[in-house]
């Protein structure tokens, strides 16, 4: 079922059971937001302005994706599938260091590097061998469900980024005195590694819990709007959930794999 | 009062030599703009203690890491038995030449527990490996943690007889975590002990208990390089005065 559930997403773009958005219903949500917005700025709460932003600013950047991923699949051409995933890589990269606090300079090659080993994970794991789409590239296919799981590996991996320089800044005595004592850098940073890891995870293990409970997954129902029969979306949902938690787990370890001797000069010492 | 039992032949064999036990050269430490000492030197014999005094700010702490190759803002020229501390890795140096903060952590969720932290490093399982080295990383340490009752023994004669093995380490009083912090040291046998005024903050009862344990120590072989603020309490063998960034 879920090997066919491919041809039922592409057949549901054609289907007659859709419900299309027209622009009405953009006027409505905007129309809603500037309401809560309103209520906002009457209780004073400090929020008009990042709300009125992010609202503009998702608006622009999800209309701009859609155009961008309708030209796409209309030339579904390999090399233009190539360069937008090449280019949300870059992007993933950027929100993560944007995202991340308290983070040293100079962590760009890492998160790049980490980022790079999840997508090609996502590629050839999930897309390619779990999915199979015909052709390889199919645009409506790989796009989002690298777009999906980048998503989530980069809000997973700002978090342990953020929790782990801050967590070895409160350990400083703790460091400093397992160092004196022989310890390795590793050694003396894996309680931090290791909270990191699992605050990094905890978002997606809720989710991946929750979800079919309260939950509906974006991408189920979006999938079931569009007429897709729900079974199938919920195996196309689950596939993808378990796949992202791994992934995302992935992620987290070798993120700080690859930052955790941050914190130590080149003599073992803490920084 | 005999807090570990050392076969007497692994220290006398070095103290009878005449030659220092450490040898700290061109020790220099700086910050971002200023110079706080260059070039200092200084060696360490076994079974003394030496008190570093001066006034605070002098850079007394940063001499006690830079020995222990702790502190990135200094460096310095150091051998331990002859033997350059290149030949170390940073880890054996440090299990060797071993440095006590002035803050007590303890880590575990029993003093046990706490006290044998060392053990649980990758630093000492590597007991065998060196001791087939072809260089001399002698002493030898503790292959093994001290069982329960050799815990026991050591918390009694350190005054910490009313300690269960199986408390919380928080629920420690400051003069009890400081001893059990310097003991844990202590229990790992390194050649050289640098105590960053670990008395500090402790009433004269367990500041003189703390002197006890590393006198203790010290005749047992091990060089003893603390920091103290408080007067003298007889227990030096000498005192070294770090002022203006010379060493007197």
């Amino acid at each position: 079922m879920i090997l066919s559930s491919y041809a039922t997403v592409t057949a549901a773009a054609t289907a007659t059971t859709s419900y299309p958005i027209d622009i009405w219903g953009v006027v409505v949500a905007l129309v809603l937001v500037a309401a809560a917005t309103a209520i906002s700025g009457l209780l004073h709460l400090g929020l008009v302005k990042s709300m009125v932003i992010s609202t503009a600013r998702s608006l622009l950047q999800l209309l701009a994706m859609g155009l961008i991923i309708r030209f796409v699949i209309q030339q579904n051409n390999w090399m233009l599938v190539v360069a937008l995933l090449v280019i949300m890589l870059f992007a993933a990269v950027q929100i993560t260091l944007a995202r991340a606090h308290g983070i040293p300079k100079g962590l760009a090659l890492p998160v790049f590097l980490t980022l790079t080993v999840v997508m090609l994970l996502m590629v050839c794991l999930v897309t390619e061998l779990m999915l199979r789409p015909q052709p390889w590239y199919a645009p409506q296919l790989v796009i989002p469900v690298t777009g999906m799981m980048l998503g989530n590996a980069v809000s997973a991996i700002a978090l342990a980024l953020s929790r782990y320089f801050e967590d070895m800044h409160e350990r400083a005595d703790d460091i400093e005195m397992l160092l004196a004592l022989g310890a390795t850098p590793y050694e003396a940073a894996r309680p931090s590694i290791l909270s990191s890891v699992r605050l990094g995870l905890i978002p997606t293990i809720s989710t991946l819990a929750s979800s079919g409970i309260v939950l509906i997954p974006g991408m189920m129902a979006g999938q079931v709007i569009a007429g897709a029969d729900p079974l199938n979306a919920a195996e196309y949902q689950f596939v993808v959930l378990a796949s992202l938690s791994a992934l995302t787990l992935v992620g987290d370890i070798v993120i700080m794999m690859a930052v955790y001797k941050r914190s130590f000069t080149d003599r073992d010492q803490a920084v | 009062m005999n807090i570990v039992t050392i076969p007497s032949s692994e220290h006398t064999s070095f103290a009878l030599k005449g030659s220092p036990v450490l040898s700290v050269r061109n020790a220099t430490c700086s910050t971002d703009s200023t110079t706080v000492f260059s070039n200092l030197d200084l060696d360490l014999y076994s079974g003394e203690i030496v008190d570093l005094t001066g006034a605070s700010g002098a850079g007394k702490s940063s001499l006690l890491t830079i020995i222990a190759q702790l502190n990135p803002r200094g460096n310095a020229t150091l051998s331990l038995h002859d033997t350059d501390s290149t030949r170390f890795s940073y880890q054996q140096w440090r299990r060797r030449v071993a440095y006590v903060p002035q803050k007590p952590t303890l880590l575990g969720d029993t003093v046990a527990s706490a006290i044998r932290l060392p053990w649980t490093l990758k630093a000492y399982e590597e007991s065998e490996r060196e001791k087939n080295a072809p260089f001399a990383l002698s002493p030898a340490t503790e292959a093994t943690a001290p069982d329960d009752s050799s815990l026991r023994a050591s918390l009694d004669a350190i005054g910490c007889a009313d300690v269960e093995l199986d408390r919380h380490p928080r629920d420690l009083s400051g003069g009890q975590a400081a001893r059990v912090c310097l003991l844990r040291t202590i229990l790992t046998r390194p050649a050289v002990l640098l105590a960053d005024e670990v008395d500090a903050g402790l009433d004269d009862d367990n500041a003189l208990k703390v002197s006890a344990m590393m006198t203790s120590a010290a005749e047992e072989g091990m060089a003893i390089l603390r920091i103290r603020h408080r007067a003298s309490d007889g227990h030096e063998s000498r005192t070294v005065v770090l002022k203006d960034g010379v060493l007197k």
